[in-house]
Formats: C-alpha cells, sequence, structure tokens
C-alpha cells in the first residue's frame, strides 16, 4: 500500500496551485459580486492544457487520469467554488460523456477543442419536470432520415449560457424508457433551433452560469448520436459517476480553504487577552474539521486510484459527493463560528464561502439521491432490490 | 543559438517558521521551488528562444541531490536539461567550484551564446555565479537584467543582445561600466545604450532606481536576471506529465568526469549561524512640518556622533 503521489501528480498539483492562486483567486470575489463568469481566464486555463487534464494524448488531453483531475478541482475547490464548477461540468460531466462513449470520430471532432478550452462543454440532463427523476425526461428526439429533430428545453445547465458543445440527452422510443428509450446526444450550440431561455440568480457559485436551454426543432446529425441509439441513459450515468468523485474533490478543496481560514483567523484574532487558538472550544472545531478533511481526502483518492486501476467505483463515487459536500458545509460552518460577526461581513471570504458550499449538496444527484445509490448497492449485495 | 540557463532551487519559504527566540528555522514542509531569480532567468531563456528561435539547455547552479527543477525547466519549454551529479563539500553555495564545473560543462556542450541565471539566491543571497562564471569564460557580463532580447546585427550576421538594466537615471553613478583593461570605471551621464565588450562588467548597483538603462553586448555573454523581473509562464500539461513520467528526461553527467578532484575541494566551510540583528521600529514624527524636520535633524546628529 503506497499513499504518494507520483512525481508527475506532485508536479501537476504545483502548477494548478501556482494557477490557481495567480490567476483564479484573484478574480474570485469580483466573479461572486459581479455574477460573471471569467472566460478569459477559462481560455487561459485551457491553453495550459489542464482542461483535458484526465483525457488522452492522442486527443488533446495530458493522460494525467482521474487522480490528476481529482487534483485539478480540489486546488480549484480551494480558491473559487465558481471556477470548480465551470470546470466540472466541462471536464467531468460534459466532455466526460463523449470521452467515455464517443466514437473515435466524434472524439476527434469534439473531444480535442474541448481538451484544449477552445471550446466549452456542457451536460444537458435535468429538466423543470425531471430533477433526481432524471429518466423521467421529456425532451423528445425524432428520426428523420439522417437526422434527429430535437424538441424541447433543460434547465439549472451549468455553463448553459456559454457553452459551445452540449451532450443532450433526449427521448427516441417514449414506449422503452430509461433502458432502451434514451439516446445521447452532441449538439453543437450554435445550431439553429438552440437558444438560452434565461440565467438564474443563485445565492451561489455566481461565477458560473446556470442556464434554461430551449431546443426547436433542432436538426441533430444522426453521426452526432453518442453511444448507442437507445442507451444514453447508461452513458449518462457513467459520465455522472465520474463527477460526483471529483465533485468530493472540489468540495475537499473548498473544506481545506476553510481550515485554512479559520487556523489563520485563530492564531491572529485576540480575545480575553489571547489568540482564539488557546480557546478550546476553537481548537475541537479544528481538530473536527482536520479530522474530516483528511478523512474525505483518503476516500477521494482511493476512489481515483480505483477509476485509474479501472476498478467499479460507482458506490464509493456517490460517498465522495455525499460525504465531501457536507464535509465542506461543516468546515465553512465552523469557519464562520470562529469568525464571529466580521464573517458575515463581505471583508470576508467566508460569507461567500459559506453561500458557494449549499450547492455541492444539491446539484449532480442530491444527497439523498447519493444515498439512494449508496443503499441500493449495499442491499443488492445482500440479494435485496430496492424498487425505486 | 545556444542559450544556457542555470538554475537552482531553494526550500519554500511557505512552509518554514523563523524562530528568533530559539534561534532556528522550522521546517514544517520540506517542498523546494525554484529560485525567483532564476525563474526570471529561465522565463528571459525562453523569450530569446521564441524570438529568435534557440536551444535552451538548463543546467543547475548547485549539486541538487534531485533533477526537480531541471524537470521544471523542461515542462516549461527547456529543449534540454542536465542534472550534474557529484558532490561539492556539504554547502550549496559553493560557487568557485560550480563555477569550474558549470564551464567544462559549458565547454563539453561545444559552447554557448548566451548565459542566463538568476542575479541572487532567495536563501543565501549569493550573486557570484554569474560573474565568476562569466571571469571564467572570459565573456562580459550584464548583471541584474530586467528584460533580455537579442536582434542579429544585419552587416556581420553576428548575434548581439541587449538588455535592459535599471537604474538611477537621475544620478547615473549608481550604473558602472568597468573596463578593466584601460583601468577605468565609467561613470555614465550621457548615453543611455551603453557596449559592454569582453571582460566588461556592467551592473546595476542600486535596484531602487526610478529608470531603466540599455545595455548591449555582442555574444557570447553572461546575463544575470532580477528577481522579480519577469513572470515565468506556466508550464504546458501535456509536456509536463511526459516530463515527469519518462525516466531519461533529464540527462545525467558525472562531474568527476568534467573536472578534476582539486577543483572540487569545498573552500568553504559553515561554522554556525545567526540571525540577521532585529530591525528598530520606526518612529512617527508629528507636529508642524518644520517640527517634523527639526526632530528629524536632531535625530540624524544623533545617529551619526553615536
Amino acid at each position: 500500500m503506497d499513499f504518494t503521489f507520483s512525481p508527475e501528480h506532485t508536479a501537476l498539483r504545483r502548477m494548478v496551485r501556482e494557477f490557481a492562486e495567480n490567476e483564479v483567486a484573484p478574480l474570485a470575489m469580483q466573479m461572486d459580486r459581479q455574477h460573471r463568469v471569467p472566460l478569459e481566464m477559462i481560455r487561459r486555463l485551457g491553453q495550459t492544457g489542464l482542461l483535458g487534464v484526465c483525457f488522452p494524448q492522442e486527443y488533446g488531453g495530458m493522460g494525467a487520469g482521474e487522480t490528476g483531475y481529482c487534483i485539478l478541482m480540489e486546488e480549484l475547490g480551494r480558491v473559487c467554488t465558481s471556477t470548480a464548477t465551470i470546470v466540472g461540468a466541462h471536464i467531468g460531466i460534459g466532455a466526460m460523456a463523449i470521452h467515455l462513449d464517443g466514437n473515435d470520430e466524434q472524439k476527434r471532432k469534439y473531444l480535442t477543442p474541448l481538451a484544449r478550452g477552445e471550446k466549452i462543454a456542457a451536460f444537458g440532463l435535468t429538466e423543470s419536470g425531471a430533477g433526481s427523476d432524471a429518466a423521467n425526461i421529456r425532451t423528445r428526439a425524432v428520426r428523420e432520415g439522417d437526422s434527429w429533430i430535437l424538441d424541447g428545453g433543460k434547465v439549472f445547465i451549468t455553463n448553459g449560457g456559454h457553452a459551445d458543445i452540449i451532450t443532450v440527452m433526449a427521448v427516441t422510443d417514449p414506449s422503452l424508457g430509461a433502458r432502451g428509450g434514451i439516446t445521447a446526444f452532441i449538439v453543437e450550440t450554435a445550431w439553429e433551433g438552440f437558444s438560452v431561455a434565461r440565467e438564474e440568480d443563485k445565492m451561489g457559485i455566481r461565477g458560473s452560469s446556470t442556464a434554461e436551454l430551449v431546443f426547436e426543432e433542432l436538426r441533430v446529425p444522426h453521426e452526432n448520436v453518442l453511444g448507442k441509439v437507445g442507451e444514453g441513459f447508461i452513458t449518462f450515468m457513467k459520465a455522472l459517476d465520474m463527477g460526483r468523485l471529483t465533485l468530493g474533490a472540489a468540495s475537499l478543496g473548498g473544506a481545506q480553504a476553510s481550515l485554512e481560514w479559520a487556523v489563520r483567523w485563530a492564531r491572529t484574532r485576540r480575545q480575553f487577552g489571547v489568540e482564539l487558538a488557546h480557546k478550546q472550544s476553537v481548537q475541537w472545531m479544528i481538530a473536527n474539521m482536520a479530522t474530516e478533511i483528511e478523512a474525505l481526502r483518503s476516500l477521494v483518492y482511493r476512489v481515483a486510484w480505483m477509476v485509474d486501476t479501472g476498478q467499479p467505483f460507482g458506490q464509493l463515487a456517490a460517498m465522495c459527493k455525499m460525504y465531501g459536500s457536507e464535509v465542506a458545509s461543516r468546515a465553512i460552518d465552523m469557519a464562520l463560528q470562529i469568525h464571529g460577526g466580521l464573517g458575515l461581513t463581505r471583508d470576508f471570504p467566508i460569507e461567500r464561502g459559506f453561500r458557494d458550499a449549499r450547492i455541492a449538496e444539491i446539484y449532480e444527484g442530491t444527497n439523498e439521491v447519493q444515498r439512494i445509490v449508496i443503499a441500493t448497492n449495499i442491499f443488492r449485495e445482500h440479494g435485496v432490490r430496492i424498487r425505486p | 543559438m545556444r542559450i544556457i540557463v542555470v538554475i537552482g532551487r531553494v526550500l519554500d519559504p511557505a512552509g518554514i517558521v523563523v524562530n528568533r527566540r530559539a534561534g532556528r528555522i522550522f521546517v514544517n514542509r520540506e517542498e523546494y521551488i525554484l529560485q525567483p531569480a532564476d525563474r526570471c532567468a529561465l522565463e528571459a531563456a525562453l523569450r530569446v528562444k521564441d524570438a529568435a528561435g534557440a536551444e535552451v539547455i538548463a543546467l543547475p547552479r548547485s549539486l541538487l541531490p534531485d533533477d526537480d527543477v531541471l524537470r521544471q525547466a523542461l515542462a516549461r519549454g527547456a529543449d534540454r536539461a542536465i542534472h550534474l551529479v557529484g558532490q561539492v563539500g556539504n554547502l550549496p553555495y559553493e560557487d568557485a567550484a560550480m563555477t569550474r564545473v558549470l564551464a567544462a560543462a559549458v565547454q563539453r556542450l561545444g559552447g554557448a551564446d548566451l548565459i542566463l541565471t538568476g542575479a541572487t539566491t532567495l536563501d543565501t543571497g549569493q550573486s557570484q555565479l554569474g560573474p565568476r562564471l562569466a571571469e571564467a569564460l572570459g565573456w562580459p557580463q550584464i548583471l541584474g537584467a530586467w528584460q533580455v532580447t537579442i536582434q542579429r546585427v544585419s552587416e556581420s550576421a553576428k548575434w548581439m543582445m541587449q538588455a535592459v538594466v535599471m537604474a538611477q537615471r537621475a544620478t547615473l553613478k549608481d550604473v558602472i561600466l568597468s573596463d578593466r583593461r584601460e583601468r577605468r570605471i565609467s561613470w555614465l551621464h550621457e548615453r543611455e545604450t551603453l557596449r559592454c565588450a569582453q571582460g566588461d562588467i556592467f551592473g546595476a548597483v542600486r535596484r531602487d532606481g526610478a529608470g531603466y538603462v540599455t545595455v548591449e553586448a555582442d555574444l557570447p555573454a553572461v546575463v544575470t536576471v532580477a528577481p522579480g523581473a519577469l513572470k515565468l509562464r506556466y508550464p504546458d500539461g501535456v509536456r509536463l506529465i511526459n516530463v515527469y513520467r519518462a525516466g531519461d528526461a533529464v540527462e545525467r553527467w558525472e562531474v568527476s568526469d568534467l573536472v578534476d578532484e582539486a577543483a572540487l575541494r569545498p573552500q568553504l566551510e559553515k561554522r554556525g549561524q545567526e540571525f540577521p540583528p532585529e530591525r528598530e521600529r520606526g518612529v512617527r514624527l508629528s507636529g508642524t512640518p518644520e517640527e517634523m524636520a527639526q526632530a528629524l535633524a536632531e535625530t540624524l546628529r544623533q545617529r551619526m556622533r553615536r
């Protein structure tokens, strides 16, 4: 058993941290205040190759595996949750679906520019009537000769307002349901029939775009079917498994930042004649945060290692997402408590961290859905099939 | 064109705590980073490469136990990196011996057109390596450059280098061009573009100046680059992964093949360590300008008496 990172992953972390601290962190506050997506910075991130971190080098990626991707997400999550969200939707689910089930031609055409950050991806699954109940989507695709005609819409699509390429799930055979009736498509947003209906004004992750998308007689060539017709739901679930793991990594970074803020404050802020660090109530909070963070770190990188070595990991990815988001929420809550009233002011990054942390318990499958995934897997091992 | 960039490592200051009372430096996290001035030298080399096309070869400024900084240089765009393996005493700042090793390495490489290195080190404050190397090779040297450019002199098809060095434009006494053949130091009053010929040393003595002067030199030359002069580019992700994955990305040369044992005899020994004296706290003057001037003058007078 060896828990050390390889030299290339250590070097990668140093590179990402340098970029995150110099290029991302200075923008974080202003992105949040101005509700602005930092497209210029995302493009520079792409130029370094980091947006292709886990994709093969033959398709413009770095080939640093899932471990490398988790390092990227942890370091971005440490300085800016909005940026981690943009990158997570781009790599972790949008481009990931093409990486997992695209054919060679699709990968050359779409994955390569996505890996280089020349184009930005989004993942089109959620609909107004199908959130946690993802199999209940209504967007329809009808075959017409060599094309498919898409009609419907998606909501809460991260990167939706500025994505160039969206992997969209649509019903191709209403009689078959999730298994067999749903197909994944690669959609270019420049095509006629695509429009952005509105952008959400959110409590947190305000530096990222969350948009409602509309498809009106959107013509998609048959060659843009991702995977096989009728197997889209499986493609999307596989992509979501990857996304969940790396969302855990982003939460790890956020929790780590909370701990760093709390420690910094506790060693300088004086009350009752001593620094807060000397108060046992504060020490206990710091100790609890640090312990949960280390447990999460072990979980995240163990699952990344499982992905890189080809082992099944779906249930553990759900744990990463669920536990990670809750550790991050608890950590920022304690950091806020340690900062007292000042933590609530906009002079400190704590209030932004607090607002940003909450979404991780909701998106990419609510934590309730993650618990269903985990429990279903556990009962299946004991011969019990859980009914939805 | 061949550029050699000499780079070293330093303990990441973010991972250490200086405890004056205990008289010790506590290392919480033993992580090394590129010397800040060497970062700038590497960027200067890569910019010349981008502009004029050159082969950039990275060499270490001391005999490092690992080749990490050299791999970093490769990841950021250097073409070759050579790890010099051997031992010079126990200290990381044996610049005299390192100069011999590096000069021999330059010879073995078949010479070079330009050698760039950091003007000073963050940990030991060493500024000697560049000047010593220029001495050993008999090349002109320009110290503390903020910008380095290369251009082809059209008629002779020779390369010429321009370095921008910060200087006090008002009192150019701060800028010294020493021409030792004529045993003369020029105090530069008139010209802002200077020529630095073989055997010349050009250096900006003070860094707090308000202006810059441009210095020219024929190649080959040695230029040391000021810390903070240039922002080092990010590595290319694909290159980074491949460079760290490949066992043989960095070449290994045994120092014993380059110089004889006598050349490596350490000249320094460490007898102890001491912190620099603690800085006195300043005093904020108050009152009318006249009163403040009076108080300042009085303080200065007392100091001078002391």
